[in-house]
């Protein structure tokens, strides 16, 4: 290493990790540094602490104590982060008779990158035999049929068309099947040109364009897709059914250890004692650990941008499908075009090496590179057909894979760190794994049976527009409000808003309100319904408009009076602590 | 549920509304469909004046201009379901079958004809591909004038205006009255799009700087909208580096197109003009489909309402005559100058009044020189003082000149300047 950055890299050795320090011009050079390290054989973790001069430090949000809602409370489990991840571990465990407790530092749930994802769950051909991705991915993705019935959340088994440009890959096949067998994934099909196009042919198939018909693809049955943020909500609202309490705008300040053990974690909303601390926080989740005393790995964001298409171009696959880039860089396999439960697609996602983990700022080169890649796979897509676009980003580690396990230091800490794609396939999985291990060792502490009333299922918000017509007109006979649509583009009522703003999780916001019924969401992009939108909150949760936000903190729709401002303090625009006790 | 009617008409704003008087008059049974709790469409929230110098003589605000033709629609008794969606069209034995969703449930409409008048949105920042972050304080020109004007709320208290559209034009000025600082109206064109008479009243007299040939193109701010990024373009609208300029505001306020509604009409498959975005009709705004009609904003976007009032009656008129007699068309041909010209389609055998065409210009000229030419002889000739796409044009064709053709028309444009 000190071959390429002379002295400005020191490498050492923690533990069984690998400690990167210095200071670089770029951040590329950070990364770059990080991934060499990476190459290292039987390392547990990259630490990258090279500094960047051209990377200015963004000030953190949250910091001190704003309310004292926790008031030491004494819980059996903490689970830090309300992602995908975070809400599946407490579903899973509220099958004990557990006190759970998940905070969240964001006003609402799956505010990163288990909402700015594709919503593929993917089968789990792609992750190396033998790795945590290939150990959960297609097993999670078998258990996604059974929880979107009990949870009543869309999931669709859609299946996914991997395309090859060149003739020369077709023997690649072997090799996928054989790995898709390891992995698990059941029931992968070579489809040659003839195959291809009678596949094509056949009802329901996707406008492929017409010079890619000829070509080969391998055929994946078990490829799904779901909406990411109304699942985790789902699965959230059915821990808290099950007794699991959630505090939102709750971040992690620090821990208090004894010896090799946490027992206070001082939050935003005051301390909490738990015999067991999951952590889960996604991007954050390398800042957690350092908290704790216990860093081992460095997560460098990989930031995805993701274009939107209209509905209207909905019918033109709706398989998933994907060329990948086989050749070329192993970070990403390059996205595809992925339909949503909802009817539009999406293409993407790209991969771009960032030091931000929260900026999801977009810009005009990645969209037009997504567009140059993927939109050639359909026949009668167009850059007009885009109604928006969004970015994420990837919680990877240097050594790209999950991390799921104990930590070593400390003994009542659990990380569950560096989920990336396939996170959301593998989330049911993972929580699964990880609730065994964390009740096996909680039995160890006490009696822990399992809950005699445990709630499987939870009941979602009616879709009213994917209802026939029949079915839709008792709905609105018992309730008016399903037949009054506010959001003209995707067709939701009045109802179903409602229904939004007293579901378990308190919505306030207007992304709240978007994110779990879709108002605002089509082709307008809430041009006619945001300010609807914006007056039912106020009614049904007696606000002033003025104090109604768009995604929390001060993203204020409205603006106040320019005298009043002056006079009030802005603080006194409570935001609310949002906690479901 | 389910009724019948002759003529169904879809919207109740000023298209809508016209429409459905014309239809009644010609002894149609009328029914209007409008998803808002009152008629009146946009024009409800449009309350500064300049509305029916053509149709009435004076000039109205857009509350007055409606309310003219809500009278008239009560006065034949016409009902009007309001908060009524449509979520299903389909047509079967030459009959519409029309799935409406109210709080009163789900019904079904039976109609002869059906008048799409659902008028238009606007484009999104998205559509344009802003860039940047998502933060609160991003909004059509329309959306802030529905929380100025119907709600007293003020959406942005410093901001930039992305594209001179009337709209936004008329916005400026709105937000300038209500103690907002508008900091500049950005358009990424070399000519502004909205009419001269708004850039004069809303941006001269106010003092709002209007910067041609720039853009906006990103947006600074993690929760509320802290900055954008301007930067002037070059012909292909491409931004000149080192032009950027970051401007400090509180929102970005964007009147940069509008898109005809036509979603319901593609459903049924009509056929749309990809130039006007809304449906290709003939003479009688009659689209693709018989016994479907088109017009207003939803056949193609007019920058006055008189304009819009006329369409409509056209269809209205031609939605209540029944018509056992097949369509035979032909398709309107014309030199590559246009921006668009509606109607795109003639029926020769139904030259049964004037024809009235709507057409804009693709680019401005100092002096243009129409020429109509029917079966290749030249009928009418027109010459324009100066052309400009952002002024729709209107002339008319006298039915004894058609009356003799064979079906072909040609419309050639010649500009000069």
């Amino acid at each position: 290493m000190s071959g390429q950055y002379g002295q400005k890299v020191i490498c050492s050795q923690k533990g069984s990790s690998i400690l990167l320090e210095g200071n670089v011009a770029e951040w590329t050079d950070v990364v770059a540094a990080g991934k060499m390290a990476a190459e290292i054989k039987g390392i547990k973790g990259v630490i990258n602490k090279i500094e960047c001069a051209s990377v200015k430090k963004k000030r953190k949000a949250g910091g001190e104590l704003t309310e004292n809602v926790l008031k030491d409370r004494r819980v059996d489990v903490l689970i830090i982060g309300g992602g995908i991840i975070g809400c599946s571990i407490a579903r899973e465990l509220s099958k004990w008779d557990l006190d759970i407790c998940l905070v969240e530092k964001e006003p609402d749930l799956a505010m990163h990158a288990s909402s700015r994802n594709d919503g593929m769950i993917h089968p789990g051909l792609v992750p190396s035999p033998g790795s945590m991705k290939a150990k959960y991915n297609a097993k999670g993705n078998g258990m996604y049929e059974t929880l979107s019935r009990e949870l009543d959340f869309e999931y669709k088994r859609v299946g996914s068309l991997l395309l090859f440009d060149n003739r020369w890959l077709a023997p690649a096949y072997p090799i996928l099947a054989s790995r898709a067998e390891k992995n698990g994934v059941p029931s992968t099909e070579f489809l040659t040109g003839k195959k291809l196009k009678r596949f094509v042919n056949s009802k329901d198939a996707p406008s492929l364009n017409k010079s890619l018909e000829s070509k080969w693809a391998v055929y994946i049955p078990s490829t799904g897709i779901v909406s990411p943020y109304k699942t985790t909500i789902a699965v959230c609202e059915n821990a808290i059914l099950n007794g699991t309490r959630l505090f939102l705008n709750t971040e992690v300040l620090s821990f208090e250890r004894e010896n090799d053990t946490i027992i206070s974690c001082k939050t935003t909303k005051g301390d909490i004692h738990a015999k067991i601390i999951i952590n889960c926080a996604g991007t954050a989740s390398d800042e957690v650990a350092e908290l704790a005393g216990d860093r081992f790995f460095t997560i460098h964001p990989r930031k995805g941008t993701i274009l939107m298409i209209d509905r209207k171009r909905g019918h033109l696959t709706n398989t998933v499908l994907s060329m990948p880039n086989i050749i070329g860089k192993k970070d990403t396999k390059g996205g595809g075009i992925v339909p949503t439960v909802e009817g539009n697609l999406l293409v993407g996602p790209d991969a771009e090496e960032q030091p931000y983990k929260e900026d999801y700022s977009t810009s005009m080169c990645h969209i037009d590179a997504i567009v140059n890649q993927h939109f050639r796979l359909l026949e009668g897509i167009g850059k007009k057909d885009i109604i928006t676009y969004f970015a994420g980003t990837r919680a990877s580690t240097y050594l790209e894979d999950f991390i799921v396990e104990w930590s070593d230091t400390i003994s009542n800490l659990f990380h569950v760190a560096g989920i990336q794609s396939p996170g959301l396939a593998s989330a049911p999985a993972i929580a699964e794994d990880v609730s065994e291990k964390v009740v096996s060792k909680l039995k160890r502490m006490k009696d822990v049976r399992e809950k005699v009333n445990w709630q499987a299922t939870r009941k979602g918000i009616p879709r009213l527009a994917q209802m026939d017509p029949e079915q839709r007109s008792v709905y609105i006979i018992k309730r008016p409000d399903y037949g009054e649509i506010v959001c003209r583009c995707e067709e939701i009522s009045k109802g179903e808003i409602r229904d939004a703003l007293h579901s378990p999780i308190p919505v306030k916001t207007v992304d709240g309100v978007k994110r779990r019924v879709r108002a605002g969401m089509g082709r307008c992009q809430g041009g006619f319904c945001k300010p609807l939108v914006v007056e039912i909150i106020a009614e049904e949760l007696q606000m002033d408009p003025l104090d109604i936000t768009k995604k929390g903190r001060d993203s204020y729709i409205l603006m106040r009076d320019v005298a009043v401002v002056e006079n009030e303090k802005a603080d006194s625009r409570e935001e609310g602590d949002g906690n479901v006790v | 549920m389910s009724y019948e009617c002759d003529v169904l008409v879809i919207g109740a704003g000023p298209a809508g509304l016209a429409a459905a008087v014309a239809a009644y008059d010609t002894g149609a049974r009328v029914e209007i469909i409008e998803r808002e709790d009152r008629p009146g469409g946009i024009l409800k929230q449009c309350i500064h004046d300049g509305f029916g110098v053509i149709r009435f003589g004076e000039k109205l605000s857009g509350p007055e201009y409606a309310a003219r033709y809500i009278d008239m629609v009560e006065k034949r008794h016409i009902r009007i379901r309001t908060k009524t969606f449509v979520t299903h069209m389909e047509k079967k034995d030459g009959f519409f079958f029309t799935q409406l969703v109210s709080r009163t449930g789900i019904e079904m409409i039976k109609s002869r004809s059906v008048i799409l008048a659902a008028g238009c949105r606007e484009r999104t920042g998205r559509q344009i591909f802003i860039q940047g972050s998502r933060p609160a304080g991003i909004l059509t020109a329309g959306t802030a004038q529905y929380f100025v004007n119907m709600k007293g709320y003020l959406p942005v208290k410093r901001c930039v205006i992305l594209g001179s559209g009337d709209i936004g034009l008329i916005m400026a000025r709105r937000l300038t009255l209500e103690g907002a600082s508008v900091e500049g109206v950005y358009e990424i064109k070399p000519e502004p799009s909205g009419l001269p008479r708004n850039i004069a009243q809303c941006l001269e007299d106010f003092e709002i700087p209007l910067h041609l040939s720039h853009t906006v193109m990103r947006v600074n701010g993690e929760n509320r909208v802290e900055s954008v990024e301007v930067a002037q373009v070059d012909a292909a609208f491409q931004p000149i580096n080192g032009t950027e300029r970051v401007i400090p505001c509180d929102g970005l306020v964007l009147s940069v197109g509008l898109i005809p509604e036509n979603e319901l009409a593609e459903s049924i498959g009509i056929e749309i003009d990809r130039s006007t975005n809304g449906p290709v009709v003939d003479q009688s705004l009659m689209t693709s489909v018989d016994g479907f009609f088109s017009c207003g904003n939803a056949l193609h976007v007019n920058d006055l309402v008189d304009y819009v009032s006329e369409s409509a009656e056209i269809a209205g008129r031609n939605a209540a005559l029944k018509s056992g007699v097949k369509r035979e068309l032909s398709r309107i041909k014309k030199s590559e100058n246009f921006a668009y010209l509606v109607p795109q389609l003639v029926d020769m055998k139904r030259i049964e009044e004037k024809m009235i065409f709507y057409f804009r210009p693709g680019k401005s000229a100092g002096k243009g020189t129409l020429r109509i030419f029917g079966d290749g002889r030249e009928i009418m000739k027109q010459v324009f003082k100066r052309l400009n796409p952002a002024e729709m044009e209107r002339i008319e064709i006298e039915k004894d000149t058609l009356e003799h053709l064979n079906g072909e028309i040609r419309f050639d444009l010649t500009t000069e300047g």
